[in-house]
């Protein structure tokens, strides 16, 4: 992306004078700092939580310990609700044995992941990545792709805890024997006669004790012998992990403190609002500044240069890189250059796909439908000599629309770009990819670019890869090192800043015996496809999008005969990782087609779904899915009687991914009640949740949290969202026409348990409870209404009964 | 135009034009960041303030219609985050990414002012703002819990 300024005459500041105004913004910041005592807790995680060198002893990249024993514990993933700044902390001070009420967070330093290797002693995992093993480190999917200090600087997939734990446990681990080398060391005792507990090491024999506070220095100067020789602990010896804390960072959240990537202000700061071509990879034509330079505070216009989509193994997973062309207005508050912009006379060329819609697209995917894909499953001989056999057959097509993520905060970004280095200010989901982009867009070295990373409102998978960075640092690089912060209009972020979940049609059928059992179950799916690369999975070990086949590779039912074919295709519209990912669709049309066929066998919905899984000797996980659907039945008290217009509906999923390294689930069954008046008034009054523990969970409140989340953005699909296309573009751009569920909204009540499956490391809770809403909602409409829905969202559909 | 505003209990005269929503003039004029900008219609309250004790939207009310008018953010609810409906917010660990919960607060505080007792369904019509992560249930318990509080 390049880009070409014009300026009205404004003076810049002057350079030596910004640099000592920002010295105390950019530079090392004292640890300990005061707060009144009623907010003594909120000292645990700074307003603004970014990276700042150490000025205390660093025993290893992960940590610092100041003389008062305050343990700074630096996290690589980005806060944005899911509790990370609570529970990495709580895996390294689990190891660590130090007092946890002593313990602060941070982020770590994407600038130094990107210069520095990780050690050789954080790259063995123990166990080998098999989630099955008790004492091993979970499943870690992408650990070759993270060679940096802090390993996977990048927040995605569920996998804060899956990924990193077994790391961040040997971090303390490490760091823990080190000081006890260290004590051991002062005293001439052997190490074996040492106890460290509580940020306290006591010799036994002689009753001596040190803090770690008091001996950190010596530490940061010992290594140890043979860092291979790291034991991280098992479930077993857990004393932290797996209690129930609360997130360290709500005081500031509760005050306003909490500094976002929109709340940075630096000195000199100018503003930037912008708008891409509103037509996906459309181009600047032309935009007329003179009509708008004289307004208050205007002090430049710049052209960004589209070059996009494209797709670059460079960035990571999340998604293509989108690079669209756009105007940016930078004036002196954001609120003079975003209204400067939009007077800005601007002509775009839409390119070819200005007349492009969400009809069309579907009219082309259901022609698409017509032949066969990719096959996935080709089991149990030919579906069509089942089907001969059938003493009936059911048929039905589903489809998705196109989702955006919708985060609270605005995509937004501040950058500088001076001739030593790059500094941007921004909440991202992945700094390490973020920092690539930066450095790309300035054209330096990766080294050169210092992302802090700002807490993050919301992500679901949206909150990183997105343009924000490249337009920040392609402004600032016409500022002459004057920093500029970019802020994305609601409907800007919603029609431009987005990756959409994928549109997508599934056709089933199924060949059932006089009994209503399936004989035989045939599928057919298209979808987008925003998979970087291809995974080999099922029968024949085809090359497919892993989310577009997500769930479907595998059923947990038994169906003697299998057949599933899958088209992806990409159309100009952006998609990408959106929270329940491809599960999210298939688990709507599977769980929904599965209470069809129910239906048309006369069969109760749990009980025809717990003899299809009784019968699936072959499947691994039967006894804890025949476990999870008895529990959440008798949670929600099932066959009881409900009033009129009532109804409950049931499914299950558990994430069960096609790829063949990655074996980690998450089992989730739900019963949703819900009730819809004659009018066609749809609520959802009540959900049940049983959730996987596996092993052990590390914060069971986070869990909690993240489920009952789930819960409203679940609905929110099921009920209202939908992002359609009209003339190439996006329509829906703010909330009066994307609908959120809202407290009115909730339902009144929520049970939540833990299964204590004991017989894995679970793979996430990122978003492992949200594809059950929908289809357990359908099916609970249908008992209320009799129309069976097959679309989403629900919400513009006639529900009225008589 | 010069417009005088209270804010938090302090007079401040800002140059701003008048059609400027109150919502910027707190943020980048008075650098009150607590107060969130969210979608610019009045559809999710993330910049809920309190206009002489009502629950506001301030990206949608001109700074100019506020002048002389006794403003209150989230910056201005406690000087140590003490006031009952943060002790409640921290009691029940409400925020996740915690963008809106500023809104929220400010927009609880005015419900417990007009009803110190809420019902659930009360709770259900004054409480309209946006909660992405769906923090609801905390929120609703939060509020009976600092109506507790404050009793």
């Amino acid at each position: 992306m390049t880009a070409k300024l014009e300026t009205s005459p404004k003076a810049d500041l002057n350079r030596r004078d910004f640099l000592a105004a920002t010295a105390a913004v950019g530079g090392a910041m004292v640890v300990g700092f005061h707060l009144p005592p009623a907010s003594a807790q909120a000292i645990a995680i700074q307003g603004q939580p970014w990276y700042r060198d150490a000025m205390v002893p660093e025993i290893n990249a992960w940590l610092t310990i100041a003389p008062d024993d305050t343990v700074t514990i630096r996290v690589a993933q980005t806060e944005m609700g899911t509790g990370v700044f609570t529970s990495c902390p709580m895996m390294v001070a689990e190891e660590l044995q130090c007092d946890w009420s002593k313990v602060k967070a941070e982020y770590a330093s994407p600038q130094r992941n990107a210069v520095e290797k990780a050690p050789e002693w954080t790259l063995q995992i123990p166990g080998g990545g098999n989630p099955r093993i008790r004492d091993g480190g979970g499943e870690p999917v992408s650990a070759r792709n993270f060679t940096g200090v802090y390993r996977r600087l990048d927040t995605n997939s569920s996998g804060s805890v899956r990924e990193s734990r077994y790391y961040l446990q040997m971090a303390g681990a490490e760091a823990r024997e080190r000081l006890l080398l260290a004590a051991a060391a002062m005293w001439k005792v052997p190490t074996a006669e040492l106890a460290a507990k509580n940020s306290v090491i006591t010799h036994g024999p002689s009753g001596r004790r040190t803090t770690y506070g008091a001996i950190a220095a010596r530490a940061a100067q010992i290594a140890l012998p043979d860092p291979s020789q790291i034991k991280i602990k098992g479930p077993d010896q857990f004393t932290l992990i797996g209690t129930e804390q609360k997130n360290r960072d709500v005081p500031l959240k509760v005050t306003g403190k909490a500094i976002y990537g929109i709340d940075v202000d630096l000195p000199g700061m100018l503003y930037a609002a912008v708008k891409a071509c509103p037509v996906f990879g459309g181009m600047v034509k032309s935009y007329d500044f003179n009509a708008i330079k004289n307004r208050p505070g205007v002090h430049s216009a710049v052209r960004i240069e589209g070059k996009g989509p494209r797709e670059d193994a460079n960035y990571g997973t999340s998604g293509s890189e989108y690079r669209y062309a756009a105007v940016a207005v930078v004036a002196d508050t954001w609120w003079r250059a975003k209204t400067a912009l939009d007077l800005m006379p601007i002509e775009w060329d839409v390119g070819e796909n200005g007349q492009r819609s969400t009809e069309e697209l579907f009219r082309a995917d259901f022609e698409t439908m017509k032949q066969p894909g990719t096959i996935v499953l080709e089991e149990g001989g030919s579906y069509a000599a089942a089907k001969s056999k059938a003493a009936k057959v059911v048929e039905a097509t589903y489809t998705v629309p196109y989702l955006a993520h919708a985060r609270m905060e605005p995509g937004n970004a501040t950058a500088m770009v001076t001739p030593d280095r790059v500094d941007v200010w921004t909440g991202d989901q992945s700094p390490q990819f973020g920092l690539l982009r930066a450095a790309d867009e300035a054209g330096v070295s990766p080294d050169k670019v210092f992302i802090h990373t700002t807490f993050l409102g919301g992500g679901y998978g949206g909150g990183g890869g997105s343009d924000q960075i490249r337009q920040a640092v392609a402004v600032a690089k016409t500022l002459n090192g004057r920093p500029v912060k970019l802020l994305w209009t609601r409907e800007e972020d919603m029609r431009l800043g987005e990756k959409y979940r994928p549109m997508g049609i599934g056709r089933f059928e199924a060949a059932l015996d006089a009994d209503g059992w399936p004989l035989a179950i045939s599928v057919r799916t298209t979808s987008d496809r925003y998979d970087r690369s291809l995974t080999p999975a099922g029968t024949y070990k085809n090359m497919v999008s892993e989310q577009a086949v997500r769930g479907l590779h595998e059923l947990p039912y038994f169906v003697p005969t299998l057949y599933y074919d899958v088209h992806t295709r990409n159309s100009h519209v952006p998609v990408g990782f959106r929270r329940s990912t491809g599960s999210g669709v298939n688990v709507f049309y599977l769980e929904s087609f599965i209470d069809e066929l129910a239906h048309a066998a006369g069969k109760d919905a749990y009980a025809y779904r717990r003899e299809l899984i009784a019968r699936n000797t072959k499947f691994r996980d039967r006894d804890d899915w025949l476990k999870a659907l008895d529990m959440v039945a008798k949670m929600s008290g099932w066959a009881t009687p409900l009033p009129e217009g009532w109804a409950r509906g049931i499914a299950a999923d558990d994430r069960r991914r096609a790829a063949p390294t990655r074996s980690a689930t998450s089992l989730c069954a739900q019963v949703a009640t819900v009730s819809v008046s004659r009018s066609g008034q749809l609520r959802l009054e009540r959900v049940d949740v049983v959730f996987d523990e596996g092993f052990s969970l590390v914060n069971p409140l986070s869990v909690r949290k993240q489920i009952e989340g789930q819960i409203a953005w679940a609905l929110s699909d099921a009920k209202w969202q939908e992002i359609t296309i009209k003339e190439g573009r996006a329509v829906e751009g703010n909330f009066d026409q994307y609908q959120i569920a809202r407290m009115a909204d909730y339902p009144p009540q929520i049970n939540i348990a833990f299964l204590k499956t004991n017989n894995k490391w679970i793979s996430g809770v990122g978003e492992e409870a949200c594809p059950q809403i929908a289809p357990a909602m359908a099916q609970a409409i249908f008992k209320i209404t009799g129309k069976r829905l097959r679309s989403l969202p629900f919400g513009k559909q006639d529900l009225s009964w008589a | 135009m010069s417009i005088s505003l209270i804010v938090n209990g302090s007079a401040y005269t800002v140059d701003v034009e008048p059609e400027t929503p109150l919502l910027w003039v707190l943020r980048d004029s008075l650098k009150l960041t607590g107060t969130k900008f969210g979608c610019g219609i009045a559809q999710c309250g993330a910049c809920t303030v309190l206009i002489d004790g009502q629950a506001t939207r301030s990206c949608s009310i001109p700074a100019s219609a506020v002048a002389g008018k006794t403003i209150t953010t989230i910056e201005g609810l406690s000087a140590d985050g003490t006031h009952p409906v943060q002790l409640a917010w921290i009691e029940f660990d409400v925020p996740q990414c915690g963008y809106c919960q500023s809104g929220q607060i400010m927009a609880a505080v005015a419900l417990l002012k007009e009803k110190p007792k809420p019902t659930d369904a009360e709770i259900n019509r004054e409480m309209t703002n946006i909660c992405r992560c769906g923090t609801y249930p905390r929120i609703r318990a939060a509020i009976h819990r600092a109506a507790e509080l404050q009793a």
